[in-house]
Parts: C-alpha cells; sequence; structure tokens
C-alpha cells in the first residue's frame, strides 16, 4: 500500500462519547492495546479536536451532549472525517425511543463512516478508520 | 573601536544594528514557523477556540479573576460595614440629597439643641 499525504501526516483521532454505554469505549481501548497496535501507523487519540483528522463517536446522542458535539466537531480543523462506532450511534440501538436522545450521530452531525455492532470488534473499528483514510484521501486530493 | 562595539558601557557593547539583524532572523523563525501550521484553519470559526470539553467558552470577564480579589481579605474583615454601606450607594441623586439633608438636619439638632440648652 502506498503511503499517502495524509496518511505521513499519521491519522490522529479524538474520541468523543455522546451518550454510549461505554461498550463501544471498551472497544477503541481494546483497539490501542498492543495487540493492535494501530499507533505503529501513527494512529492514536488526541487529547484535543484542534488536533485531529478523525472523530470516533460512540452511543446516540443525548440531549445535554448534541451541542457539545457539534461543538467539538466545528473545532476540528478541515479536512476531517467522522466515524460512527457501535449499532446505538447508527439508530439509536436499544435506546432508539428514548425521551432523552436527539437521535443518531447522523442527525446532529455529518457522518462518514459507519461501523456497526454491539459493540463492534476492534478489527471492525480498525476496518473503518482504513476507510477513514481513503475519504481524507479524496478530501485531500480535492483541495489540492 | 571595532564594529560591534558601537557602545561600550563598561558592561559590555550595545550596537542597534545587532538588534536589528536578530529581530529580523526571530521573524523569519516565526514565519518559517506560522508556514508550517494547519492551512485549513478557518479564523471565523469554532477551529480557533479553546477546547474546554465542548462547553462554549465563558465571556473574558467571567473567566478573569476581578481586581477586587486584591483586597479581598480587608472587605471580609469589614463585611458587616460594607453589607450596610452597599445598598445604601444607590446611585440615585435624590437618596444622596435626602441623607445630606437627614444628617445636617441631626446636626442642626444637636448644635441648636446644645446651645439651647
Amino acid at each position: 500500500m502506498r503511503l499517502s499525504e495524509s496518511f505521513n501526516r499519521s491519522l490522529w483521532v479524538f474520541h468523543f462519547n455522546s451518550g454510549s454505554c461505554n461498550g463501544c469505549d471498551i472497544e477503541i481501548v481494546a483497539t490501542l492495546m498492543p495487540r493492535y497496535d494501530p499507533e505503529r501507523f501513527g494512529i492514536k487519540l488526541v487529547g484535543s479536536p484542534r488536533h485531529a483528522d478523525v472523530l470516533l463517536v460512540t452511543g446516540p446522542v443525548v440531549h445535554a451532549m448534541a451541542e457539545r458535539l457539534k461543538r467539538v466537531y466545528a473545532q476540528m480543523a478541515d479536512p476531517k472525517v467522522v466515524i460512527c462506532i457501535g449499532s446505538c450511534g447508527q439508530s439509536g440501538g436499544v435506546f432508539f425511543d428514548s425521551y432523552n436522545l436527539d437521535g443518531p450521530v447522523g442527525d446532529v452531525i455529518p457522518v462518514d463512516v459507519y461501523v456497526p455492532g454491539c459493540a463492534p470488534r476492534p478489527e471492525a473499528i480498525i476496518d473503518g478508520v482504513v476507510k477513514a483514510i481513503s475519504k481524507l484521501e479524496r478530501l485531500e486530493g480535492e483541495k489540492r | 573601536m571595532s564594529f560591534s562595539q558601537t557602545l561600550f558601557t563598561g558592561y559590555g557593547n550595545w550596537n542597534p544594528v545587532f538588534w536589528i539583524i536578530g529581530f529580523i532572523v526571530a521573524l523569519i523563525i516565526s514565519w518559517l514557523l506560522l508556514r508550517r501550521g494547519e492551512s485549513g484553519c478557518n479564523r471565523d470559526t469554532e477551529q480557533v477556540k479553546s477546547y474546554l470539553s465542548g462547553n462554549a467558552e465563558p465571556e473574558k470577564g467571567d473567566v478573569h479573576i476581578r481586581a477586587g480579589n486584591m483586597y479581598w481579605g480587608f472587605t471580609e474583615a469589614l463585611k458587616e460595614y460594607y453589607e450596610f454601606l452597599v445598598p445604601v450607594h444607590t446611585g440615585i441623586l435624590t437618596d444622596y440629597i435626602l441623607w445630606f439633608l437627614g444628617v445636617m438636619a441631626v446636626i442642626m439638632v444637636i448644635l441648636l439643641g446644645g446651645s439651647i440648652l
């Protein structure tokens, strides 16, 4: 695989929990463990959306987090992609008819890659990140 | 005297040309650092605001320590005095005139009363 510019720069990921049960968050942490070790490709979690290329969102969006999710998304520099991890962010999952939801992630911010599962395995998350890389490559290409 | 010793103070040499060269070098370094920055960053958006866990950035006046903190101990020690005094300072002129007339009346009563007695 040829390393593109976005890959050379390495893909920095910001994780945002918009109301998850923590199942997906545990899988994200498992993805970062030495067994999969995505950091060897420069893929790592960062502490601020302003440093990130990718926004990793877990869970459906509860009322209290909707404005915060929009703000975090707005704070990321372009080009950026959003990966929605888990069934809850995709459709609401088991919380689909909860009184406390603003809806799935796609109703609040534009999502580029969906990784379904409850919770998705690390392999699926890595596959989603690879798809995000190809999307970033395309966006970078359009920018040039 | 050499070029670098335009002004010799006894503690060292000073030459404005060296300062100007230093500033130019610093500006070039700053410009090179600025060029390495993220070009996709839009200045008029949230992208330039601080990340506060997704919360809105408060107004500067709400997060800065106010000058009044400098004499906090003073106001704390005289709390009872201030509790009375601050509400009295309404900023309304007629209130102040009333206070003035009231105090004058009390003084007059004391002075005149004393002289009559």
